[in-house]
């Protein structure tokens, strides 16, 4: 056992309590704002001496000087001469513990005087309650970093139970921008999580949304890890790797050449798939890109009836020209000329009692969609997405809309996250617990603004998502700038350094003072945590991610410029059949439109056939090569005689 | 040396209710009383002593005097007592007395307690048991030692074989008289033990010839702050009174009944303007030695670098080094 660090004190003006208490200790001990100390009572209750566990959460410091007038008279006014004081006055270090657990628990008495020690491995775990979690045939700890204080470096554990359900769920996490927090932690945690998730609690995957930044791009590509950061992983038992298994998605630009991401260097497209959506997955959505004002009731009305009536069905009517069966953008505009042009006809005002007027502005609005959303939703309806009903264990999936519009980010994470939903409703999504990571919730879940479609999955999630396995992992840089209800039902919640104003809120008056100069101070890697188990925040360090970082990613593997289409024809290709080349493709594709081609890429990169060259040439509608034509032979005129006295 | 009061503590309860049970009709006093030590009671006088270092008395600028002087001290002797009229059994007093000393060492300008002999904490009882037969048995005073307070009995004969008289002034002044002389008893103690081991000048609080250990040490410096004693008189007391801050006087030889003799001067740490005459003003004594000027500039250096920091907010901090300051807070802390 480690000697003695510390001494209990009360005073009637500074009494201790069940919940706080102080200490005093040497000058040079290694205490500090977050450590974590144990107290051995002297005297037994119920015949058991008690144990007190607490956190530091305030520190005092102060000599027997009366007035500080006594120090400016006493060095005769000039600073330079203290130095020279033969003796150093008396000093104090008194610290404010809040209490972390008492054993026994009952009787739940004032801290009792006693002596205090620096708390080691054993009793960190029983200090927040982990020994709960960690012992045999519980073992629901997923480590999330080391508390480090004065010699002692205790693993702290979260509970996978209270992580990601059922008993609660979700994670947040705050801090400031430009200090790889946010994402580092994440990309840490579900390494993490990926590596100690029990097996009999069922399988895991994660979805991330990278809405800014490269930073999630490169997470199956190895990173810098330090030494420390090696002895960091080794404690907290997780390799230093990158993710084995990541699987990335990205629409396409607006022209519909290369993919709209900042992974589409040629080196990296091997586990970049494509993300296009046709009218059908669009339509069903339609209100996240529509607003209050365009989407009456009348409009909505006809909306229902497309869905219903048009996509996807035969559909005919008298005042048609023809039948339609409208599967793509294209042919809900076909349908909507012929629809205004057979109501012109008529000199109708009105079809199937919905107004010209709203026909036209429904027209108006949905056909927009495929130009707001360029790249995403193809005209033709050719649908690439997530492998919904396939997802796989520990595998995550990056969903790549840094460089969307704000409409087709909205549209991308609510189909998205709608679709995991329903298949985890349905218990057919290929995994049983999924974590959705969606950074910038400031944006996304404001506090006050309008009530978005986003902001309400989100706080859904939050609120429900739990019973499904459907894990909200959010984070932005203004927790009390985004809706309670979506932080509130976190769990667990990490803090990186942060901002002075944001932590004079209200939402963080619950911590003392010199907490809260320690969250302004943090360094990278530190972080403050608050989990079910834990009474008091704890702070602990954390490895900085063994995936390439953004930065550095962004440098090895430039995101590649425009390129022509047959260049990224090929780049889209090559990673099916590397045999493929340059000219092959411009040999197969010099006939066909770029409308065309492009249609036979997507094909081909849905559909990853085996034999990717006879697949891909097969898209193309068979053209007649032009052959040359025999120049009938003409009739040899017979030559005269050469005795022919006629001839010439 | 510091005299201070407390109310009653779990220990004094205890000889409380041991004297209840065999005196019953003790009075308590509520809290108890605190009561000063005699040196307050004795009348201030001028005595001369034998000048050592030149001829008369006269004011000498200590050399080389600045603040980044070091000190040469490595640590800090005082005591304390507690003294407390708990109660009385129609006019007997009942006094209980605590005494404690200690040596704090500076180690890297902090200090610290001495490991080598712990600091001591005494505690007695001051009974006159001639005038309180009730509590005179063995039984009775073994009850008290083992509640944690030694039986003084403070109504014996004196060395002319007379017995106090029954007025309890005297019998109070008889206790504290003994409380007096167990705080003394307990600094000589701890302060020989430093002069065997000869590891460091001592800073003394108070004059150094009780014992002759001691008083022959090189490593024991007294600084007595009261002057009720001064031993200059005439031109001598003049120029005593008139130091500036820096100086000191000759040296003298202070030579007590039946005490050792010790070499001594007086030293001007602060300046009076504005305060009585002997604002800064202290007296150190030193064992005898071949060249005492030297020697006396060396040691008012060190007390001179010892001002710093000041003794506040203590009344006496004009005299008091900061170390002797400490060694009273740490005294009042543990007894």
């Amino acid at each position: 056992m480690s000697e003695a660090l510390g001494r209990v004190v009360a005073t009637e003006r500074k009494p201790n309590t069940p919940h706080e208490f102080h200490f005093w200790t040497a000058i040079d001990s290694p205490v500090g704002i977050g450590t974590i100390v144990r107290v051995d009572g002297a005297k037994p209750i119920d015949g058991q001496i008690p144990h007190i566990y607490g956190i530091v959460v305030e520190g005092f410091s102060y000599t027997d000087l009366q007035s500080p007038m006594h120090d400016v008279l006493g060095h005769d006014g000039l600073p330079t001469m203290a130095g020279y004081a033969a003796t150093e006055r008396a000093e104090i270090r008194l610290y404010t513990a809040a209490v972390l657990r008492q054993i026994p628990e009952e009787p739940l008495q004032p801290v009792p005087m006693g002596q205090v020690f620096l708390a080691e491995e054993a009793d960190v775990q029983v200090a927040l309650r982990m020994d709960g979690y960690l012992k045999e045939g519980a073992n629901t700890g997923i480590p999330v970093g080391v508390y480090r204080a004065g010699g002692t470096d205790a693993v702290i554990y979260l509970d996978a139970d209270f992580l990601l359900g059922p008993e609660a769920a979700h994670l947040n996490i705050t801090g400031v921008s430009g200090l790889a927090t946010k994402t580092s932690a994440v990309e840490w945690l579900l390494s993490s999580l990926f590596t100690h998730f029990p097996a009999d609690k069922g399988s895991i995957a994660a979805v991330c949304f990278n809405v800014k930044g490269p930073d999630l791009c490169y997470l199956d590509k190895p990173g810098k890890v330090e030494e420390g950061d090696k002895a960091l992983y080794e404690k907290l038992r997780v390799e230093p790797h990158p993710f084995d298994n990541v699987q990335y998605f990205a629409p396409y630009t607006a022209k519909g050449i290369s993919l709209n991401t900042f992974r589409n260097n040629e080196a990296l497209l091997d586990n970049v798939v494509p993300l296009t959506w046709g009218l059908r997955e669009v339509l069903q959505f339609a209100e996240v890109l529509l607003n209050k004002d365009d989407v009456d009731a009348k409009a909505d009305a006809l909306i229902d009836f497309i869905t219903q009536n048009v996509v996807d069905k035969e559909f005919s009517d008298p005042i048609l020209s023809r039948k339609h069966k409208v599967q793509s953008f294209a042919d809900l505009e076909g349908w909507f000329r012929d629809v205004l042009q057979g109501m012109e006809k008529k000199d109708g005002e009105s079809w199937r009692t919905h107004h010209v007027a709203t026909i036209r502005k429904v027209r108006n609005r949905l056909s927009n969609i495929s130009t707001r959303c360029a790249g995403l939703v193809t005209d033709s309806g050719a649908v690439s997405d997530l492998p919904f009903g396939s997802f796989e264990d520990r595998t995550v999936y990056v969903v790549d809309v840094a460089n969307l519009e704000e409409d087709a980010q909205d549209l991308i994470f609510a189909r998205i996250v709608s679709k995991l939903r329903e298949h985890l409703e349905r218990r057919d999504l290929g995994v049983k617990h999924l974590v959705v990571f969606v950074d910038e919730l400031n944006k996304y879940a404001p506090g006050d603004g309008a009530d978005t479609y986003v902001r309400k999955m989100l706080l859904d999630i939050a609120e429900r998502g739990r019973y499904l396995g459907l894990v909200l992992f959010s984070a932005q840089q203004f927790r009390s700038q985004v809706h309670r209800r979506v932080v509130g039902n976190s769990g667990t919640a990490l803090f990186g350094r942060m901002d002075a104003d944001e932590l004079s809120t209200p939402g963080y008056a619950v911590l003392s003072p010199a907490t809260r100069t320690k969250l302004a101070t943090l360094e990278k890697g530190q972080l403050m945590i608050r989990h079910p188990h834990f009474t008091q925040p704890i702070f602990v360090r954390f490895p900085r991610p063994s995936v390439m970082q953004g930065r550095e990613g962004a440098e090895r593997y430039p995101q590649a410029s425009e390129v022509s289409l047959d260049a990224a024809i090929l780049r889209a290709l090559r990673p099916l059949d590397p045999s493929i080349t340059l000219p092959w493709v411009q040999e197969i594709t010099a006939l066909y439109t770029e409308e065309e081609i492009i249609r036979a890429r997507n094909a081909t990169q849905l559909a990853r056939p085996e034999n990717v060259k006879a697949y891909f040439a097969a898209q193309f509608r068979k053209i007649l090569t032009a052959q040359p034509v025999a120049r009938p032979m003409a009739a040899t005129i017979k030559s005269a005689p050469e005795n022919d006295p006629y001839g010439f | 040396m510091l005299v201070s009061n407390s109310g009653p503590d779990a220990t004094s309860r205890a000889a409380f209710r041991l004297l209840s049970e065999k005196l019953p009709g003790l009075t308590a006093i509520k809290g108890g009383t605190s009561a000063e030590p005699l040196t307050a009671t004795e009348p201030p006088i001028l005595r001369s002593a034998q000048i050592v270092e030149g001829s008369s008395l006269r004011a000498v600028k200590v050399p080389g005097v600045s603040r980044q002087n070091p000190s040469g001290f490595g640590a800090f002797l005082d005591g304390a007592q507690k003294v407390r009229v708990i109660g009385h059994d129609l006019g007997i007093p009942i006094v209980l007395g605590t005494v404690s000393a200690a040596v704090r060492v500076r180690v890297d300008r902090r200090l610290v307690t001495w490991g080598h002999q712990p600091p001591r904490v005494e505690r007695a009882i001051y009974l006159p048991l001639r005038f309180l037969p009730q509590l005179a048995d063995a039984r009775t005073l073994e009850a008290f030692e083992t509640a944690g307070w030694r039986a003084v009995d403070t109504s014996t004969a004196d060395r002319n074989g007379e017995f106090p008289s029954q007025h309890p002034a005297v019998l109070v002044e008889r206790a504290i008289r003994a409380v007096d002389q167990q705080r003394e008893e307990l600094e000589d103690r701890l302060a020989e033990a430093w002069c065997a081991l000869g590891e460091s000048p001592l800073f003394i609080d108070g004059g150094i010839s009780r014992t002759p250990a001691v008083a022959s040490s090189t490593c024991a410096v007294g600084v007595v702050k009261s002057h009720r004693t001064l031993y200059v008189d005439g031109d001598a007391l003049r120029v005593v009174m008139g130091l500036k801050p820096g100086e000191r006087s000759s040296v003298f030889r202070v030579s007590p009944r039946s005490r050792s003799s010790v070499l001594s001067w007086y030293l001007r740490q602060r300046t009076p303007d504005g305060h009585d005459a002997m604002w800064g003003l202290v007296r150190v004594e030193v064992s005898e030695c071949d060249r005492p000027a030297d020697r006396a500039d060396e040691i008012s250096r060190w007390i001179l670098a010892e001002t710093s920091p000041l003794a506040l907010p203590d009344g006496r901090w004009d005299k008091m080094s900061y170390g002797i300051r400490d060694c009273e807070e740490f005294l009042r802390a543990i007894s």
